[in-house]
């Protein structure tokens, strides 16, 4: 046991929110998983800045910590709008657009 | 203990702050000044803000300085992208303020909160109400790129991309028309934008482990001295890769950029395409070469299969496509691909030529964009490449300068495209690439094809029924139509004093 | 950093099994619930217990903002707007290309592999510092991350402003709805109520006379005669309105005789 252990558990959660992402076609839980993905990163960052012995990664935790809040607050007001446009949140759902 | 206030450099992040301060400004114009007057204030204050940015800028162009910690790099490839973006913004600003084009109004919704086909979204397009907060988005939009290609630490490029895509993920929803469509592709943006930028944040977390720190400088310092053990590296830089990627719209992180394009109203498609590929390449240049120069050869091959994927499945894509905006973003994928060789060749020539590249192609993205703008039918932009036929001899002018616009996106001579591809594919020869610069010509052969098969159907076919009707524009288009036409034409006759500039800017600073 | 690999105390293994174990789970919970409304309550489970395993890593600031804006805020927002847009808007199982899940998810545990392999075997051999220097040079933890947060990364300490105002006004221009008419007054509202002949009062409440209290029985009106008007508008769409007792209203004429009606 060492503190990479928290490295390896903020890999599988990243992994488990990229899966999320994949695999899920509600525009929400995809959204989710992306935090997911984001609270991952920043765990991974603490553990390297407790490793590498500098404050620097808890403050790009911080930092990440605000941008998500952003992200979040544009993101669910797209989701919400388009919601609205159609009454449902799923990504593939009557798509105009095509792959 | 004592804290000592950090010393910034005020005179050279003065244009950051210009932009930065005119944002919020422009926000309270929203919040205070009455309605009938917030379109006019707005507009004066964007176009004099970008206008004395882009003064300072130049101004500052001699500058070689690191600031705010090491997070901030203002050095000659800084400033020469830094003026870019702001030129750019300028042309893509004035096709936004475009208001004589749509009968009813500007390309934006009169309100994006009301519901498509309601009464209220009625009431509103008759009232004549703008959604003049896409100003500060826009002057959001500019600041963020400005920092993305000046910064030198992997939490300031995190932040300033953020900075950079939020309002771009707005503005895309905004539509006036088929506002399902552009709903639908700010969603795919916002959704794969932010995928893409934690698999940025996982990469930076790596490097940092790897190396102690996130400032270009002590990466690169740790990638010199620490011997053996990389995967961690070598894992980091992958994943950083993955969110730059996708901002320049490079295969296979492309799946967004076409349905973005079709979605997102005119203006902003044209105003994106051409500043997001010069920030998104100037950030992706700094990294690979400031922080991670010394492991060169291992992200090399990853630059080359994406490279090579980019131009090839953009090229041969954008062939089948009926629509002229998806058409333009396949175009925008292979053209990525050809940048991505001048990044391969990791010179000061590769810098140079890229840099040149990204202006010419700017220049012509938003031209051909302003065009599309232009050419309506009765349901609005006739984006359909079949309404196209028979332009030529209908409206010759405008036909004549797509036509110039399509020549400088297939690299014919006496365009600024023909100069850009031969500075990225003479850089890459000389970097020893010759293989991916065989596969760069065939690509640009292919693109070619689809490019001049617009030129033949505006030209050789005779118009029908269908075929749309360019409205004339207010003063806003001409201006930025004329600059995008006139620019593309003396990029490719004289280059030269372009070519000097970035010649003089030199390299990244470290 | 190859000194001597530190070894977690006790403690601590036990904060990482439980929490670990618990934020896998809740992530694992979040893929698999088909209701959103589930899936936001185990992610914010996976948060929490990310939570307690930054005071376990020495970062008790970064903590507490986990729990106030991660769980506090986020999660809320994302249940707020669940319950806006629909409780039950489940996942709708059309495949636009087929076999995309499939791809995706064997993409996604690929990844993973890539991930906890590499990263695993890349770090067997790395150091365990720890902070404590880094925040007695400081003075603590806040001040050694409020330290760095002002100085060195104080101009993306200023850029986040940018970003809080972008989502300030991006979330009204898509949500806040404008009125384009004067809103209406009390008097005109009553006014415009009475004026299209609308029934002004009370409806009678069911069940009045008719000596049964369902709602879908409707009230007897003095004559004897039903007023459907007393039965929820629902039921009388469907017809679902129940026959009244022909004795009761025999019962409620005798009982109003003489009264005028």
């Amino acid at each position: 046991m060492n503190p990479a252990n928290y490295v390896v558990l903020a890999a599988i959660l990243f992994s488990l929110g990229a899966i999320g992402v994949l695999v899920r076609r509600n525009a929400i839980i995809v959204f989710m998983s992306v935090e997911l993905m984001l609270n991952a990163a920043n765990l991974a960052f603490v553990a390297f800045a407790r490793m590498n012995g500098n404050l620097d990664g808890q403050v790009v935790a911080f930092f990440v910590m605000v941008v998500a809040a952003a992200e979040v607050v544009v993101g669910l007001a797209i989701i919400v709008t388009i919601f609205r446009t159609r009454k449902s949140a799923s990504v593939d759902e009557p798509n105009l657009l095509k792959y | 203990m004592e804290f000592i206030s950090p010393e910034l450099d005020y005179a050279a992040l003065a244009p950051m702050i210009v932009v930065g301060v005119a944002a919020i400004i422009s926000v309270l114009v929203e919040a205070f000044a009455p309605r009938s007057v917030r379109r006019f204030l707005q507009l004066v204050l964007v176009f004099t803000t970008l206008i004395g940015a882009l003064v300072l800028v130049v101004l500052n162009s001699g500058m070689r300085v690191l600031t705010g910690g090491q997070s901030i790099a203002l050095d000659g490839p800084a400033w020469i992208m830094q003026g870019t973006i702001l030129i750019l913004a300028i042309l893509g600003g004035l096709l936004m303020a475009e208001g004589g084009v749509d009968p009813s109004g500007d390309a934006f919704a009169p309100r994006a909160s009301a519901l498509p086909g309601s009464e209220d979204e009625r009431q509103f397009t008759i009232r004549g109400y703008l959604q003049t907060e896409v100003w500060p988005f826009l002057l959001f939009a500019v600041l963020g790129m400005m920092l993305f290609v000046a910064s030198n630490d992997l939490l300031m490029m995190f932040i300033a991309l953020e900075v950079m895509s939020l309002p771009l993920y707005l503005l895309a929803g905004m539509a006036r028309r088929r506002r399902l469509l552009s709903q639908e592709a700010a969603l795919k943006y916002f959704l794969l934008g932010a995928f893409s930028s934690a698999f940025f944040l996982f990469g930076a977390a790596l490097i940092y482990g790897y190396s102690g720190s996130i400032a270009f400088g002590p990466i690169s310092f740790a990638i010199t001295t620490k011997a053996g053990e990389n995967t961690l590296l070598l894992i980091g830089i992958a994943m950083l890769l993955v969110g730059l990627f996708f901002k320049i719209g490079a295969v296979p992180f492309h799946q967004w950029t076409p349905d973005v394009y079709q979605g997102a109203p005119t203006p902003v498609t044209g105003m994106m395409a051409a500043t997001v590929k010069v920030a998104a390449f100037g950030a992706l240049m700094r990294l690979l070469y400031v922080a991670f120069g010394g492991v060169r050869w291992d992200w090399e091959i990853l630059l080359w299969i994406v490279a090579i994927l980019s131009m090839l499945v953009g090229s041969i894509i954008a062939i089948s496509q009926s629509d002229i905006k998806r058409m333009l973003a396949y175009s925008s994928i292979a053209q990525a691909g050809f940048i991505l060789v001048g990044v391969v060749a990791a010179s000061p020539q590769g810098l140079a030529s890229v840099l040149f590249y990204l202006i010419a192609y700017g220049f012509t993205t938003i031209g051909a964009f302003a065009v599309i703008s232009l050419v309506r039918n009765a349901s609005g932009e006739a984006t359909s490449i079949r309404d196209w036929a028979g332009l030529g001899k209908k409206s010759p002018l405008i036909a004549a300068i797509f036509s110039v616009f399509m020549l400088s996106l297939a690299g014919i001579p006496l365009t600024g495209g023909f100069i850009g591809k031969w500075g990225v594919f003479a850089a890459g020869v000389a970097a020893g690439d010759a293989w991916l610069v065989i596969v760069a010509v065939i690509a640009s052969v292919i693109a070619a094809f689809f490019y001049v098969r617009v030129i033949v159907l505006m030209y050789f076919a005779d118009p029908t029924p269908d075929t749309a009707a360019v409205v004339i524009p207010s003063g806003f288009t001409t201006v930025s139509l004329a600059a995008g036409a006139t620019l593309t034409i003396a990029l490719g006759i004289v280059p030269q004093p372009i070519l000097d500039i970035i010649a003089n800017a030199g390299v990244f600073i470290r | 950093m190859t000194e001597a690999v530190s070894d977690f105390n006790l403690g601590e293994t036990i904060v990482f099994w439980v929490c670990g174990g618990l934020a896998v789970l809740g992530a694992l919970g979040m893929i698999i619930s088909r209701k959103a409304v589930h899936s936001a309550l185990f992610i914010a489970l996976t948060m929490i217990n990310l939570a307690i395993l930054y005071v376990a890593n020495a970062a008790p600031f970064l903590g507490m903002v986990q729990v106030i804006v991660y769980t506090g805020a986020v999660m809320m927002l994302f249940l707020f707007v669940l319950m806006v847009v629909g409780v039950d808007s489940s996942d709708s199982l059309v495949e636009t290309i087929k076999g995309q899940r499939f791809a995706g998810l064997l993409l996604g545990i690929g990844l993973g592999l890539l991930l906890t392999v590499g990263i695993g075997s890349a770090l067997t051999t790395s150091g365990d510092i720890g902070l404590t220097a880094a925040n007695d040079a400081a003075g603590g933890n806040v001040q050694g991350l409020a330290q760095l947060m002002f100085d060195d990364y104080v101009v993306a300490f200023q850029a986040t402003a940018a970003l809080l105002i972008t989502a300030a006004v991006g979330a009204m221009v898509l949500a806040h709805r404008e009125r384009w008419t004067p809103r209406k007054s009390q008097p005109e509202l009553s006014e415009e109520r009475f004026r299209d002949g609308g029934h002004p009062g009370n409806r009678p409440s069911p069940g009045v006379y008719a000596r049964h209290n369902a709602v879908d029985t409707p009230a007897l009106l003095p004559d004897g005669s039903t007023s459907l008007d007393s039965v929820p508008g629902p039921l009388r769409a469907r017809d679902d309105v129940r026959d009244v007792d022909p004795a009761d209203v025999d019962e409620i004429r005798e009982l109003t005789k003489g009264v005028d009606s």
